[in-house]
């Protein structure tokens, strides 16, 4: 590895707290906890918001130096992509943890995913980033910020998800405990799916005015838009599956995750493997 | 009737429909020429059908302002849509400094049947140009300059590039990657009248290392080849502005066994008449895009959202994101 740059300790930081966070929300799901006067029982979930909580500001912290180190915000390479992922997803899901205390136990999954990114993060050199003249256009703003509501969003219907299908054995029920029943949790996890859509909605018209302005065109089918556009589908999909039939809450479950692996891939994946004007380095 | 609409108002034929679509669009990636329009048509036809019985018929729907304005706007944007591809106009045009717009510049066309702009009343003049470039030739930004002709008189002089087209008569000009040099040559046959006229290079600096091309002069068939030596400054390790006011070029002409070095203002005599190599000039490359729906589907796509998000927003305010399963939706089915 080549030598430190400014940003590196307070990645690395805010990463040690989303660690911390990620651990006590695991170990909040100890049968040891089981039978614990429920005030007691959730005292972990304040030290798991802080921890998240101070996560998201040391990202923020190690994003500006970056910022001022490069010239330009976090919007191009994968190092920069993840880096401000993980900070806008430990962001979103915060203010989730503290407005619907339903859904806090199933931060340990929540986190476990944020840790693909976290880990992902640290294999990557900090390179800096080339700034196209495409990407001075100010609807950037707005799609990337839509953008980071709606995985914030999926994600947090990730962790109701995969409570649902964990459910299904022994030793999830007991983790999860503490959680509502499955079919309020199916209802909160469609919930943030339809904002989800939302958020998706606005951020592919966003990214269509952004494209218009860039490319000359609002729309091409390139690699990227047409994943972004099986993502919305899949969403509207499921919206429309679960209208049309009852669905056990694992087959819920699993119907969100599908969405939310395609918008990973749509995020992180697609951009870097196509050789397509989106790349961003054209 | 109200059967017949009722089951075209099927949500699971909106399932299926959605499939098609879904199964058009992985046909319609990369907009390969082989695959018809109609892969994405079709299945978007039987959805508007089955959303428009859905909005007639499901009280869901059409009791439900913020949805049944999402619904309407779904419909209307399939419409703006496919009115806009028998509208549009796209196409790539490249212009040389001092030359004056002309529709018969424009190449690779392709214009819906309905196409019916004033592309005649467009009229504006190139100028100069710069392109920015950092270091390891990545592009950074464009300036473009030209002059627009006003109804007053007056010639109004304008910055464009990247993200800044030029709108006329609602075509839009982009200015693109490919821009490059153009010696402006006159041609004095050994009988008949003097021609002026440019010989565009390749892009650059894309094709830096193959600056050439050919021409017939009217009326011979002798093959005259160019190839331009340039200096432009260009340098892979520090920033670098391309500028064409920056730029010395030499033209090397070839014809049969002759082979001919030319300066600006030097001439040289060939088979069949004389050239002159007037001056160096440059070209920009632009995509024309004409669609005069675009505004229209921005408006109706942001209010088929805020009528998703109105909707999304009652509905979810009913009861508790948390409570016991108790609520009236509780058995799932219904969000």
């Amino acid at each position: 590895m080549n030598n430190i740059v400014a940003e590196q300790p307070w990645l690395w930081a805010g990463l040690v707290a989303y660690l911390v966070a990620t651990l006590v929300a695991m170990w909040g799901l100890s049968p040891r906890l089981a039978g614990v006067e429920g005030g007691v029982a959730r005292q972990h979930e304040k030290v798991v918001l802080a921890s998240i909580s101070l996560g998201v500001l040391l990202l923020t912290i190690a994003i500006a130096v970056r910022w001022v180190r490069i010239g330009h915000g976090p919007w191009l390479n994968l190092f920069e992509l993840l880096m401000s992922q993980l900070w806008s997803l430990g962001l979103i899901y915060a203010l989730l943890y503290w407005r619907l205390p339903g859904l806090r136990p199933s931060a340990a999954i929540v986190m476990l995913v944020m840790w693909i990114l976290g880990s992902w993060v640290l294999l990557l050199e900090p390179l800096p980033s080339h700034f196209p003249a495409t990407y001075y256009n100010f609807w950037k703003w707005f799609h990337v910020g839509l953008g980071k509501v709606f995985l914030g969003l999926l994600l947090a219907g990730v962790g109701l998800a995969g409570v649902m299908i964990l459910r299904r054995t022994e030793r999830g029920r007991q983790w999860f405990r503490a959680m509502p029943t499955d079919a309020v949790i199916d209802r909160l996890a469609w919930r943030l799916m339809m904002l989800a859509l939302v958020f998706d909605s606005l951020m592919l018209i966003t990214g269509a005015v952004w494209a218009q302005d860039a490319w000359g065109r609002y729309w091409a089918w390139d690699a990227l838009e047409t994943s972004s556009f099986f993502t919305w589908l899949l969403l509207a999909v499921g919206l429309h599956v679960r209208l049309s039939f009852k669905l056990p809450p694992w087959l819920s479950g699993v119907i969100i995750i599908s969405i939310f692996v395609l918008a990973f891939v749509t995020y992180f994946g697609i951009p870097y493997i196509s050789p397509a004007a989106h790349k961003g380095m054209v | 009737m109200v059967r017949i609409l009722q089951a075209l108002a099927s949500l699971k034929l909106t399932l299926a429909g959605m499939v098609l679509l879904g199964i058009g669009a992985a046909l319609s990636y990369g907009n390969p020429v082989e695959t018809s329009i109609w892969v994405l048509v079709a299945p978007m036809a039987l959805l508007a059908l089955n959303l428009a019985a859905a909005i007639l018929t499901n009280p869901r729907i059409n009791r439900q302002p913020g949805l049944l304005v999402f619904h309407v706007g779904l419909l209307g944007l399939v419409l703006l849509a496919g009115i806009g591809r028998l509208t549009h106009l796209d196409a790539h045009l490249e212009i040389a400094q001092g030359q004056s717009f002309r529709p018969e510049l424009m190449m690779d066309v392709r214009k819906g049947p309905w196409h019916a702009g004033a592309l005649d009343k467009v009229a504006f003049t190139q100028g100069r140009f710069t392109v920015d470039y950092a270091p390891q030739l990545r592009r950074g930004l464009t300036h473009s300059q030209v002059f627009v002709p006003q109804p007053d008189g007056t010639v109004l002089e304008l910055d464009v590039g990247d993200d800044r087209p030029l709108v006329l008569e609602r075509y839009r000009f982009y200015t693109t990657h490919n821009k490059g040099f153009a010696p402006l040559l006159t041609w004095i046959p050994h009988e008949g009248e003097a021609v002026t006229g440019l010989v565009h290079m390749p892009s650059y600096p894309l094709f830096e290392y193959k600056q050439d091309n050919r021409w017939t002069p009217p009326g011979t068939e002798e093959d005259i080849k160019f190839w331009l030596q340039l200096d432009t400054g260009l340098t892979l390790e520090d920033s670098w502005v391309l500028d064409g006011r920056n730029s010395r070029g030499v033209l090397v002409v070839t014809s049969g066994d002759q082979r001919i070095e030319l300066k600006p203002g030097e001439e040289a005599q060939l088979p069949h008449g004389r050239l002159r190599f007037e001056r160096l000039t440059t070209w920009m490359g632009y995509r024309v895009f004409y669609d005069p729906t675009i505004q229209w589907l921005f408006f109706v796509s942001v209010a088929g959202v805020f009528g998703l998000g109105h909707f999304f927003w009652k509905r979810l305010s009913l009861v508790a994101w948390t409570d016991d399963d108790k609520g009236p939706d509780s058995k799932g089915g219904t969000a």
